[in-house]
């Protein structure tokens, strides 16, 4: 079971994220200030940290962050911040996280994107093929085929699956394959990543063949093995 | 001025200004005084002594017999007394003349020297000679000093008077100088605490007149014009705000109390629960969606700017968009007129964003079988991107208001969309110094930025691809300088 640690100085707020990371399967601890945060993600091992941007006392947010890294502790760092301002982002990432969300957020959001982090961290991505149940993507030619037949894909389709399948089995949100395809960082409040993958779902599942893409309702979509 | 006490007057840095220079004059005037009334009295001084030397010396010419007769005449000649002239024998006894008495010691002869004899009631300041004749007598020349006494103190009397006036004069304009200052200032505070208290709408009180304080008042009330123009949007924006909120919050609320009243069964309360989330999480979008702009308005921070490549930027925004265009029967059409690489600096998320605002609201107002187009091009040296559409278009005296906060064009009430998507374009926009304008397309509705004069072009080498992902900054291959 992987290990977060959630250094958050609002406890009410502490205590939400910690019931949404515990009902997801993850273990979780809460710090409550910088100092004690810092205490614990040296001396323990965790397999991701979320980090409140503003904390009270001497040591906020990115003072933790910065000295985590220069002590070279490598374990990923969500940063959650209420402050939503362009560079704000920019900023959190520069000082060393490896991932940015704005209060408020969607529990949904936060497991997501947690369960990405850790992964990341965990499995190098080396492979040359990915394979999912009998979906098959070869990633040096990019040819993808389902049970032996080929699928014509957009190159734009073609990342949305890649995305979806280097992460199968797992929830990956709207705002993520909007960030991850498209490259551009904000929510895009609109249904136009349902109509991409609804494109993708219809070349995928031609000719009644079982659905892989399911929708998680009002927060994104998984890939898994058909039955 | 009824409230003006006189401590206050005498605070003002006008009445300090007036009595500063009231000194200044008073201390010129004593030095120039001083000089004049040293300068008369030396030559009244010169003046006398010429005159004893002058007597003196005729006297001393004369024959003895005819200056004894001269001597004798004297109290006849000079009956006052007032330019003695009298004989003294060796030991300084009188012999004959003026009725004179020699002072004791006795003065060195041959210089001039002052002294008092008594003359009727009073003791008169006398200044005389005394020169030893041939015989051994003393002769004295003297005369009566109090005449020139006279004039100098009649020239210290006007002079004093006249610096009385002066300070008099000086002190009362000093006084209404302050006053007027006094008035002036009791005035603009007035104003100030009533906008203080919130009546916006007041101004400065000006004389009318020109003067650097006229100047200034000016310049404070045009500042409180925008302050309050600015405010009354303000106003407006809150109460659109709260309008638009209260409806969802009003759904969210009545959905919940009809579960609780019902005694719902579980699957009937999992949809209300269902239906409540999806109310909060656009009502938490909508808030986002304030704060952003709100963000952005207030944002000279640039920290995110990078160069953007503008055709990659309508390919991408075109690519995104150009499905939800289909299921809607619209065509989306992306037309680069550029020959090469437009690069600018921006934010390519948030110009994303807004080109993306711009695009989905021409898709949601063109019927099906319409066209939407999405244009780079380049008028001089200026860069422009242009959505334009063949929908109902914007009203001209709605253009502006559009940009506003929760404006939707009346007829599209009933269209989804929070109405903040082009003031969120219009932030963008001002942040990138892009010049907004809103066309009739006729038919249909035309917006165009463009990007500031001079500024585009600025294409560096190694930058044509500009990075839209975040690995410049993580990754370990800095594609960008």
């Amino acid at each position: 079971m992987a290990r977060v640690l959630v250094i958050e100085d609002d406890r009410r707020t502490a205590a939400e994220i910690a019931a949404a990371l515990g009902d997801h399967g993850f273990d979780v601890e809460c710090a409550y200030n910088g100092r004690d945060g810092l205490l614990r993600a040296t001396a323990e091992k965790y397999d991701a940290i979320v980090l409140d941007r503003m904390l009270p006392g001497d040591l906020d947010g990115l003072g933790v962050l910065a000295t985590l890294r220069t002590i070279r502790t490598e374990t990923p760092v969500l940063i959650l911040s209420a402050l939503s301002a362009v560079d704000e982002r920019v900023r959190g990432l520069r000082a060393g996280g490896d991932d940015y969300l704005t209060k408020p957020f969607e529990s949904v959001e936060l497991t997501a994107r947690l369960d990405v982090l850790i992964r990341r961290h965990a499995v190098p991505q080396r492979e040359t093929t990915l394979r999912i149940g009998d979906l098959n993507v070869d990633l040096l030619t990019r040819e993808v085929r389902r049970g032996g037949r080929a699928v014509e894909l957009l190159p734009r389709e073609y990342r949305l699956l890649e995305y979806l399948m280097r992460h199968a089995g797992r929830v990956v949100t709207r705002t993520m394959l909007f960030e991850e395809v498209w490259g551009y960082h904000y929510d895009p409040q609109t249904n136009v990543i349902d109509v991409h993958v609804g494109r993708l779902r219809r070349k995928l599942e031609e000719d009644g063949l079982p659905q892989m893409i399911h929708t998680v309702r009002g927060s994104g979509y998984v890939l898994r093995a058909a039955e | 001025m009824s409230s003006v006490r006189l401590s206050d007057i005498l605070r003002t840095t006008s009445f300090r200004l007036a009595l500063l220079f009231l000194g200044l004059f008073g201390a010129a005037s004593l030095i120039v005084f001083g000089f004049m009334y040293l300068q008369i009295a030396r030559y009244a001084s010169h003046g006398m002594d010429n005159w004893l030397h002058t007597e003196l010396a005729s006297r001393t010419e004369t024959h003895s017999s005819e200056r004894m007769r001269q001597l004798n005449a004297r109290p006849v000649t000079d009956p006052e007394g007032r330019r003695p002239i009298a004989l003294f024998d060796a030991e300084g006894r009188w012999v004959a003349g003026s009725q004179a008495t020699l002072p004791s010691p006795m003065p060195p002869l041959d210089q001039p020297f002052e002294f008092v004899q008594q003359r009727g009631d009073e003791i008169a300041p006398f200044r005389g000679l005394l020169h030893r004749l041939g015989s051994g007598d003393i002769l004295l020349v003297a005369r009566d000093m109090r005449d020139i006494r006279h004039i100098t103190e009649l020239l210290v009397k006007a002079m004093g008077s006249g610096a009385l006036v002066v300070l008099a004069l000086g002190l009362t304009g000093a006084m209404l100088t302050g006053a007027v200052a006094l008035g002036r200032i009791d005035g603009v505070t007035r104003a100030i605490e009533r906008i203080v208290n919130g009546h916006l709408s007041e101004r400065l009180p000006t004389d009318g007149r020109g003067g650097d304080v006229n100047r200034l008042i000016h310049v404070v009330n045009r500042m409180l014009d925008e302050i309050e123009q600015v405010m009354s949007e303000v106003k407006g924006v809150t109460e659109n705000i709260a309008h638009d909120l209260r409806t969802p919050l009003t759904r969210l609320l009545a959905g919940l109390e009809r579960v609780r009243r019902r005694d719902a069964t579980a699957e009937e309360a999992a949809d209300a629960i269902d239906e409540a989330i999806v109310e909060t999480k656009d009502l938490l979008a909508t808030f986002n969606a304030l704060l952003r702009i709100a963000e952005i308005e207030a944002g000279a921070r640039r920290a995110g700017f990078k160069t953007i490549d503008l055709i990659t930027l309508a390919s991408d925004v075109g690519d995104f968009y150009e499905p939800m265009a289909e299921r809607k029967g619209v065509t989306l059409a992306v037309d680069n007129e550029l020959a090469d690489a437009a690069s600018l600096s921006g934010d390519p998320s948030l110009l994303f964003e807004a080109i993306g605002n711009l695009v989905d609201n021409a898709i949601k107002f063109t019927p099906a079988g319409g066209r939407v187009s999405l244009r780079a091009f380049r008028r001089g040296d200026r860069l422009g991107i242009e959505v334009s559409d063949t929908g109902r278009g914007i009203p001209e005296g709605e253009r502006d208001s559009v940009l506003r906060r929760f404006h939707r064009v009346d007829k599209s009430r009933g269209a989804p969309g929070s109405g903040l998507g082009l003031s969120l374009v219009a932030a963008v926009a001002k942040l990138h110094s892009f010049d907004l304008v809103i066309e009739d397309a006729g038919p249909g509705c035309r917006v165009i930025l463009w990007y500031p004069d001079g500024a585009a072009g600025a294409n560096s080498p190694g930058s044509q691809r500009p990075v839209l992902s975040d690995e410049a900054l993580t990754g370990p291959q800095p594609r960008l300088a």
